[in-house]
């Protein structure tokens, strides 16, 4: 079953007397545990695509089917709530809180979840999402305290915590040097993989985009090639578990 | 919800980070909080000094007085609603009572005017030869030892009959008392004896001595008399009663002329019909409307227990019966069935007079239990003073207190917008430094009332945290206005309460519009803000 079914989705911004098409008419079927990476240059439509499939924005034509649901006409809140248990945003500049514990930046979804869960239980799943970026031991370090691979795993355990089916990354290697890329990239991958959590990944980087199983180039508002790819770290090394490794 | 630490956290957090502002935005609401708490206090304060004022007066009082100098006037029967003697000549009753001649000038309505007079002149057994002139010129006054003139008998004509002089007669006792003390609505009853007395400093060189009033009474006269300070000492107490000690309180102008003044006298001795008293203590005034005044029946007298007189003249009659009711809107009631029931219990059939006289100080205060200027206020503000009653005095005055409450009230309005301002302020602030947090919240998942929650919180912990500081320093104010300038400033718990609630309501109200704005930022567009 298809995770995101996108049904000739445009999206037209109103920018005083300019009318701009961010996107026009894009369709695309995102399967249960796909690694997709959306590439294009800037101004391609990318962006936007990444805010509707997050549902932070609405198509203005078309439809959008998330998990089967049609989303593109939700409120604000019912898309909050959508957001909170069935989507794992990654961004580029990681957005964790700063003066706040690792442990309490991946608390932050579990604060906004219905019915409310209790003080304790928060704890305990946003130490066992922790672990399982390998930061089990760092959950009390504030961001300041770490580095930009740790933050970006911080906020990639913040993405876990809900169990969403979906894990949107805008540019999450953007602010990275290439050593710790790799690291957030394997981390991902490897989520994908153990958990079978559909990814999709937006980059502007040919490189980063290898590491998808599928790769949809955009431009101008619309998708110019779709094709399936062989992930990058399958070709360069053995699988070894990155995750539990402290940088 | 369950929340609630963590948003409590977090609004903590965003306070301390902007700890000036938030700071200066806090001083807003404490002087708008203690403007008004202060206000309050001074609106209650003012409202109790009133009541207090007028209690001290003695509006709930009702005096029931043996003999009856007036038949023909009842409190039933006066067609004005007048009690009794509103004017200053009493119409004595009986031929033969001593003819008197009022000597005291205290404020109509106390017993002592109309008691008895304080020289007589003549003696009924002493010989006539005692001159009509005041007694502290005389070496030796028949008053020293009522006991060496009067013995039993004579005493008992002296405290003669129902047709006895008013408060001679010896019609009411203690069992009357008693019986009126059952009466629903009465506060307090004291029995009263009075004498007119000269007394002595025991052991002075100089022989030092007074004329003065004496009363007989009961350790509940202070509660009657709630006008009274006990600047040294204590009054009588219950013990002293039952026990009929020689023990004795005196006034503050009996102190002043046998001490001198300002001077504590406890423990020492003084001297009443050749009897040694332990003076115990000093009663004064702390009610504008009565300040010690020689000659008066309060301040220029002395207190005895009521047993000890009994037990020293041999008597069992009283010369009055003091009486409060709990309300002060309640005395013409009682005084009613103060009546109805003395007259029942002694035995006055319908066609008879009573052989007591019931007055209320209520009706009579208009005017002259008031200090001229407001006496003047209050008359000028009634259309007919005839009519007027105490509840409406009361009334009067508290809209000349409502006057000035709602003004002070204003500036504390004033002060809580300013202070609102302020809240609003760092919240906007708080905001907008923060809107890049509140995007990732949104996008996490929080709906626009988790933000909007998160931003109320946020100025209500701000205005309650300055509304306490606020109430302390309400209390602070009130407490150095009552010290350093003598208003009357009480803080009541329910002020502080609504204190309490104002400031809550003052951050919701002014956090909302901030919250508001919060709650609808676009995360897409927040979450690009640097």
């Amino acid at each position: 079953m298809s995770v995101i079914t996108l049904q000739s989705v445009k999206k037209v911004y109103k920018l005083g007397d300019n009318v701009v098409h961010a996107l026009r008419g894009v369709s695309l079927e995102i399967g249960a545990g796909e690694f997709v990476a959306i590439t294009g240059p800037s101004g391609s439509g990318k962006s936007t695509m990444m805010h509707i499939l997050g549902c932070l924005d609405r198509p203005t034509e078309g439809h959008y089917l998330l998990n089967g649901r049609d989303v593109s006409k939700l409120s604000r809140d019912e898309l909050a709530e959508i957001r909170n248990r069935q989507i794992g945003f990654v961004f580029q500049g990681f957005n964790l809180l700063p003066r706040t514990t690792a442990v309490e930046n991946v608390e932050v979804p579990l604060l906004y979840s219905r019915p409310v869960v209790p003080a304790a239980e928060r704890r305990e799943r946003a130490m066992k999402a922790l672990e399982a970026v390998g930061l089990g031991d760092r959950f009390d370090h504030h961001p300041n305290q770490l580095s930009g691979g740790q933050q970006q795993r911080v906020a990639i355990a913040r993405a876990l915590v809900n169990e969403p089916t979906l894990i949107l990354a805008d540019e999450p290697t953007g602010n990275l040097d290439t050593k710790t890329s790799i690291d957030v990239m394997r981390a991902l991958q490897e989520l994908r993989e153990r958990r079978g959590i559909t990814i999709v990944l937006i980059t502007h980087e040919p490189d980063i985009a290898a590491y998808g199983t599928r790769i949809v180039s955009v431009r101008d508002g619309m998708v110019i090639s779709d094709r399936p790819n062989t992930p990058r770290h399958t070709q360069e090394e053995a699988s070894t578990p990155v995750m539990a490794v402290a940088e | 919800m369950s929340n609630l630490r963590h948003f409590l956290l977090l609004a903590l957090s965003a306070l301390f980070r902007n700890r000036m502002q938030a700071a200066l935005a806090m001083l807003g609401v404490t002087v708008g909080v203690g403007a008004l708490v202060t206000s309050l206090a001074l609106g209650r304060g003012a409202q109790d000094a009133l009541d207090d004022q007028l209690r001290a007066a003695g509006a709930n009082l009702i005096l029931v007085t043996a003999g009856n100098y007036k038949v023909k006037q009842d409190i039933d029967t006066d067609p004005e609603g007048h009690i009794g003697h509103t004017e200053l000549e009493p119409e004595w009753r009986g031929p033969d009572s001593p003819r008197a001649m009022p000597a005291s000038s205290g404020p109509v309505g106390e017993q002592g005017r109309l008691i008895a007079p304080v020289f007589q002149v003549e003696g009924p057994a002493a010989g006539g030869a005692i001159q009509a002139v005041p007694g502290w010129f005389i070496p030796a006054h028949f008053e020293d030892d009522p006991m060496a003139i009067h013995d039993h008998p004579t005493a008992r004509q002296r405290l003669g009959d129902a047709s006895a002089g008013l408060g001679s007669a010896a019609t009411l006792t203690r069992d009357d008392a008693k019986a009126i003390a059952g009466i629903v609505g009465v506060q307090h009853v004291v029995s009263g004896v009075h004498e007119n007395v000269r007394i002595f400093v025991k052991d002075s060189p100089e022989q030092k001595q007074w004329f003065t009033r004496m009363h007989g009474t009961e350790a509940d006269l202070p509660e009657i008399r709630s006008g009274w300070t006990i600047p040294h000492g204590r009054f009588l107490n219950a013990r002293d009663v039952d026990r009929s000690s020689q023990v004795m309180v005196l006034g503050r102008v009996a102190s002043d002329r046998l001490f001198g003044q300002g001077v504590n006298p406890t423990g020492h001795t003084v001297l009443l019909w050749h009897q040694p008293f332990q003076v115990i203590g000093v009663i004064g005034s702390r009610s504008w409307a009565t300040q010690p005044a020689p000659g008066d029946d309060q301040f220029d007298a002395v207190y005895v227990p009521v047993t000890t007189i009994d037990r020293l003249l041999n008597l069992s009659k009283l010369n009055s019966i003091s009486v409060t009711t709990q309300s002060v809107g309640d005395t013409t009631r009682i005084a009613k069935a103060i009546t109805d029931l003395l007259r029942r219990r002694h035995h006055i059939t319908s066609t008879m007079p009573d052989d007591f006289t019931v007055t209320t100080v209520a009706q009579q205060m208009l005017g002259k239990g008031l200090p001229p200027d407001l006496a003047r206020a209050v008359t000028g503000n009634m259309a007919s003073v005839d009519q007027m009653t105490v509840e409406q005095l009361s009334i009067s005055l508290r809209r000349t207190n409502w006057t000035m409450l709602a003004l002070l009230a204003g500036v504390a309005a004033v002060s809580l917008l300013v202070g609102g301002i302020g809240v609003m302020n760092l919240l906007l602030l708080s905001v907008t430094q923060r809107t890049r947090e509140v995007g990732l919240r949104i996008a996490l998942g929080a709906r626009r009332s988790d933000i909007a929650i998160q931003f109320v919180f946020e100025a209500m912990l701000l205005s309650l945290i300055g509304g306490l500081l606020g109430i302390l320093c309400g209390v602070a104010a009130s407490g150095s206005l009552e010290r350093f300038f003598q208003w009357s400033a009480v803080v009541s718990p329910s002020a502080a309460a609504l204190a309490v609630a104002v400031a809550a309501v003052l951050g919701i109200a002014f956090g909302v519009y901030p919250a508001r704005r919060a709650a609808q930022l676009d995360p897409i567009e927040a979450l690009r803000h640097e």
